[in-house]
């Protein structure tokens, strides 16, 4: 039993950060009908960007105070957020809006997003020292805080949990309440008919790459601190976190959050299965991922996507 | 979240003002700038030590070289700017010549060998020996010194000069200049080889001259021309089109003289023996009579026979001369090759030093006489198979006109001129089958491993992508399939396959078709339904697995992380290297890259002439209805789920033949030969070429495959994937057609603008967010 609250508080902590990646899927893919492929390098360089600020403020993080703690963490959060958010917003610029203004088709997007993350990830191995090591330093200690039934739940797994809910709920608040959410919503519905109710359609879509950015920036930080740091982070959780959006059915953004924790949970329960080892653990996303294209393609609260088209 | 909730209360903002009349220039002078720094961050190597991630972006940014960078932003923001007033210059006869031609000097002084022996033989590097070597001819150390690089600035900026303010005298002298230029680079080149006295098979110089003559014919065009406006591509297209297979004629008999004349025929160890010398050396060995006589005046007899003949058939446009021409053409090549074949093998049994057989020790000027000779032919070959309608029409009005037809801007390629694309596909060949025996082994190494494979993966991807419009990025898989199959049915692996199965790694081909055949249908068959961006997704995944499987080592089967090699206690060996053994027929590969080069070369044919069947057949159709609307298509009675299935599958099995070829050919490798990055490297070869264009897709592969290399120390490899992926940007912002557009492609892409289906716009309407 201790062993599965271990593996859930695993889960839920990287099903938090899949969440938060997935919804800048989601975002993105409402607005555009696009997956945005470069948004794991957008994550990447959150990390990238949080971790300088971090560094330059704490060094390697030893003999920190503990109350400068949070404060820390909040700049990390805030750092990550904006460079993630400023790398999101420039991708959109560079490897969508032209091929938009021609429109040009699907593929050609897909194609301009992979170089894009092609790239980003490469030139992040390029100027940051490809070499170093594949975790941020412990700038932070990591203190047992309470026990679930003998399972240790550890203070960045909290923060983490907990910076993502706080997110989650503020997106679900901005979406649902803002005049921005509202246009968010109106041009992922009927972009055209969005764009004869005075909606400006560029400005949208570039605030959502903004916003999806921001997720995945702190998504970045928090990630760097507990799992691992390094040029190439942004592959694995990234497809993952597509699956999760998926498996929430993609555009739906609720599903998205649900569809994190639940892929999290089940990658982590898994590995209470005797004879399964951790090196397969990649590969239960993408098992998920095509049994639910196969029987639930419009995944688990989505209603509309999935047909051929 | 069903229903939309609306805020009880909304203020409503005054609509913001209209924006700064002069933010744009602000935004593109930022822009520009961004620009120039993130190219300050690419280019150069700045590795620093393990522990400090700043070293690079700090030594790319705080320096000297950012202020360079910085600059190419401004000029560029400059040129965007002033363009309306810039452009009317840039399209006067001659410029964009002029700048070719700069170019090629620039490619050649910057990146080109000079000389086989000092260091890396750059341009530099002799540079630095020259200078530091007395007794050199004084032109050449000047050349050397200085003047290689004040020449050409002179010339460029003279020629500009000529050109912007219609200086004809100006021109004239640029153009006599430019010639003189070319000719000091030849003589100091061949200064310094005399003065070293080694042998030589650099083209720096080459490259150097042809840069300078193309100026100067570039500035002699200028000065004699009164266009106001450049139509370079009607010009080409006129030559091209003036008669069909004239210019690979000519072609030929240069290369074919070029060889006669001085370069090397048989070289064993010490000795660098022109045709003549070879006549005279082996004169007496035994060598075949015809070989001998070939050496000796047949050579020459069957060059100008066949240059007589098949030019006086292509000039009188003469089909029965012509394919007369074609026939000596071909008698003459194959004659060659037998006298190459003999010279070799007589000279090895003659005991000259270091000769050691057939095929071995040859110089150059064998394999170019052979591929001149092949070109002579060609052009009888175009010339009598074009048609007899074009010479009808052509015979009719003035010669030429034809292509002058094709006048308007519409005819963009140089491909349109009549007998123009075969003329292009016979030099390919003539490339593909005499050029690499001369390069050196490295090279031959490339084109093998590298070059070769990658079109063939090319070709297979390009059916998925570019004629079904469904993005494969797991393609790596099948070919990594393909291989262990191999390896599995060679009894490579741990686990032995039963006895009966054992086999040698060609016959294993069919075996490694039918599982990536399997393999496709498995994954493709629930996807397939569904949008083409889930496909991509789950392809990508499927990538993952099939590579994590290979590292896992399920069951005992893939031997992990270790790959297939070599290993006692594991009782795994190598894949051995293929080998034929059909009745009388016996051939076997060895480790020369070379024969792996032609064994490549009889896949590709194959699969390119099947494939362009298939493009033309109803499959073919039925993929591009697909591909441009696939509710349309499904409409018309195509079983789309059918149709991309047979695509994905066709994809997957030619990957599973790459496969085999790559097991058999390198014998060992590991699970890292098949990681995600080269699946999407394939994806870019058929982009950048041109997607749904089969010919585009094998250049685009060889284009970014041979660069890297050639660029090998200029850019590190670690940088590559960087490149790759902005050329993948720039080129889908660009030239979202490639480098060679398909035809239909090309139409879908460049009329897009009024197309209204949803594959061809973003944001297709009532499609939402379920918000």
């Amino acid at each position: 039993m201790t062993q599965f609250f271990d593996y859930l508080i695993l889960g839920l902590t990287r099903g938090s950060m899949y969440a938060l990646i997935a919804l800048g899927y989601t975002l993105v893919y409402g607005v555009l009908q696009l997956i945005n492929f470069a948004h794991s390098e957008v994550f990447m360089s959150g990390a990238f960007g949080s971790y300088i600020v971090v560094h330059l403020i704490v060094g390697t993080g030893k003999g920190t105070a503990s109350w400068a703690v949070p404060f820390v963490i909040l700049i990390g959060m805030l750092t990550g957020a904006v460079t993630a958010a400023v790398i999101a917003w420039i991708l959109e610029r560079v490897a969508y809006r032209p091929l938009r203004r021609r429109g040009a088709p699907k593929l050609a997007f897909l194609i301009s997003a992979i170089g894009a993350s092609f790239f980003l990830s490469t030139f992040a191995s390029k100027i940051f020292n490809s070499q170093t090591s594949d975790q941020f330093p412990a700038f932070f200690g990591n203190g047992v805080v309470f026990h679930i039934d003998g399972a240790k739940v550890r203070s960045l797994q909290l923060v983490l949990i907990l910076g993502a809910v706080v997110m989650m709920i503020a997106l679900d608040r901005l979406v649902n309440v803002t005049k921005l959410g509202r246009s968010i919503r109106a041009v992922s519905e009927d972009a055209p008919t969005a764009a004869l109710m005075g909606i400006d359609i560029d400005k949208t879509i570039s605030r959502t790459f903004v916003i999806g950015g921001l997720l995945g920036g702190v998504a970045g930080f928090l990630f760097g601190l507990n799992f691992s740091f390094g040029y190439n982070m942004g592959f694995v959780p990234g497809v993952k976190a597509f699956a999760a959006a998926v498996l929430g059915g993609i555009g739906n953004i609720r599903g998205a959050m649900l569809g994190g924790l639940l892929l999290g949970v089940v990658e982590n329960l898994c590995l209470l299965i005797p004879g399964f080892t951790a090196n397969y653990t990649d590969i239960v996303a993408f098992v998920v991922l095509v049994l639910v294209l196969m029987f639930r393609p419009t995944g688990l609260l989505g209603e509309r996507v999935g047909r051929a088209a | 979240m069903t229903a939309v909730q609306t805020p009880p209360k909304e203020t409503v903002r005054p609509r913001r003002k209209q924006p700064n009349p002069n933010l744009p220039w602000i935004k593109r002078l930022i822009a520009c700038l961004a620009g120039g720094f993130v190219l300050a961050l690419m280019i150069g190597s700045q590795e620093g030590t393990t522990s400090d991630y700043g070293y690079a972006f700090r030594k790319a940014v705080f320096g000297p070289r950012i202020v360079i960078f910085l600059g190419i932003g401004v000029v560029l923001f400059l040129a965007i700017t002033f363009w309306p007033k810039i452009q009317p210059y840039l399209i006067r006869p001659g410029f964009w010549p002029l700048l070719s031609g700069a170019l090629a000097v620039v490619a050649a002084q910057g990146l080109m060998h000079w000389d086989d022996l000092v260091g890396d033989a750059r341009f530099q590097t002799v540079a630095t020996a020259v200078s530091s070597t007395s007794g050199i001819a004084p032109l050449a150390s000047a050349f050397f010194a200085w003047l290689a690089w004040t020449q050409l600035i002179v010339l460029v900026v003279a020629g500009s000069a000529s050109i912007i303010f219609r200086l004809r005298w100006l021109g004239f002298a640029t153009a006599a200049l430019s010639v003189a230029a070319g000719v000091i680079a030849y003589i100091a080149h061949k200064d310094v080889i005399d003065y070293s006295g080694a042998a030589d098979h650099s083209l720096g110089y080459a490259i150097t001259l042809l840069g300078y003559l193309v100026m100067a014919a570039a500035l002699l065009v200028a000065a004699l021309t009164t266009a106001e406006v450049a139509q370079s591509r009607v010009f080409v297209g006129r030559v091209l089109g003036f008669r069909p297979g004239l210019p690979l004629v000519i072609l030929g008999l240069v290369f074919t003289v070029l060889s006669f004349a001085s370069a090397t025929w048989f070289s064993p160890s010490n000795k660098n023996a022109t045709l003549t010398d070879t006549h005279d050396l082996l004169n007496g060995t035994g060598l075949a009579p015809i070989a001998l006589d070939y050496l000796g005046w047949l050579g020459w007899v069957l060059l100008a026979v066949s240059v007589i003949v098949t030019g006086a058939g292509v000039w009188l446009c003469h089909r029965m001369l012509s394919w007369v021409g074609c026939g000596v053409g071909v008698i003459a090549t194959i004659l060659t090759l037998v006298t190459l074949y003999d010279v070799s093998k007589i000279g090895a049994q003659y005991k000259f030093d270091g000769a050691t057989g057939p095929w071995q020790n040859l110089g150059s000027g064998g394999w170019m006489a052979a591929g001149g000779l092949f070109l002579i032919g060609a052009g009888g070959f175009i010339a009598a198979s074009v048609g007899s309608g074009i010479y009808s029409r052509q015979m009719k009005g003035a010669p030429g006109e034809v292509a002058a037809s094709s006048d308007t801007k519409a005819a963009t390629s140089f491909l349109s001129a009549p007998g123009a694309g075969r003329s292009a596909l016979m030099i390919g060949i003539a490339v593909a089958l005499f050029y690499p025996p001369t390069a050196n082994g490295f090279w031959q190494q490339v084109l093998v491993t590298e070059i070769g494979v990658a079109m063939l993966l090319a070709a297979g991807l390009n059916v998925v992508v570019g004629w079904a419009g469904l993005l494969d990025l797991g393609f790596i898989a099948f070919y990594a399939l393909g291989s262990y199959t191999t390896a599995y049915l060679v009894g490579s692996l741990p686990k032995k396959p039963p006895s009966w199965l054992h086999m040698t790694p060609l016959l294993a081909i069919p075996f490694a078709i039918g599982v990536c055949l399997v393999a496709g249908l498995v994954l493709g068959a629930p996807t397939l339904r569904l949008r083409g961006d889930y496909l991509a997704i789950v392809t990508l995944g499927f990538g993952e697995i099939i590579h994590l499987l290979a590292v896992n080592n399920p069951a005992g089967l893939t031997n992990g992380s270790e790959g297939v090699n070599t290993d006692v206690v594991q009782h795994t060996h190598s894949v051995p290297n293929p080998s034929i053994h059909i009745g009388p027929l016996h051939i076997r590969w060895g480790l020369a890259q070379l024969q792996y080069w032609y064994l490549l070369l009889v896949f590709l044919v194959v699969i390119v002439l099947l494939f362009r069947r298939l493009e033309q057949s109803r499959l073919g159709r039925a993929w591009a209805a697909v591909r441009e609307d696939e509710v349309a298509a499904q409409a018309t009675g195509i079983n789309t789920t059918k149709v991309k299935l047979m695509a994905f599958a066709i994809g997957a099995s030619t990957s599973g033949v790459a496969g085999v070829f790559f097991a058999s050919q390198v014998g060992s490798f590991t699970p890292d030969n098949f990681v995600l990055n080269n699946s999407i490297l394939i994806v870019a070869y058929v982009v950048f070429g041109g997607m749904g264009s089969l010919s585009g897709a094998l250049a685009g592969a060889a284009m970014l495959t041979w660069l890297p290399e050639f660029l090998k120390s200029v850019v590190p490899q670690s940088d590559r994937l960087m490149w790759i992926g902005a050329i993948l940007l720039l080129m889908m912002i660009f030239r979202p057609a490639g480098l060679i557009p398909a035809r239909r492609r090309k139409a879908e892409l460049t009329h897009f603008g009024d197309a209204s289906s949803s594959e061809t716009r973003a944001v297709p309407a009532g499609e939402g967010m379920g918000a």
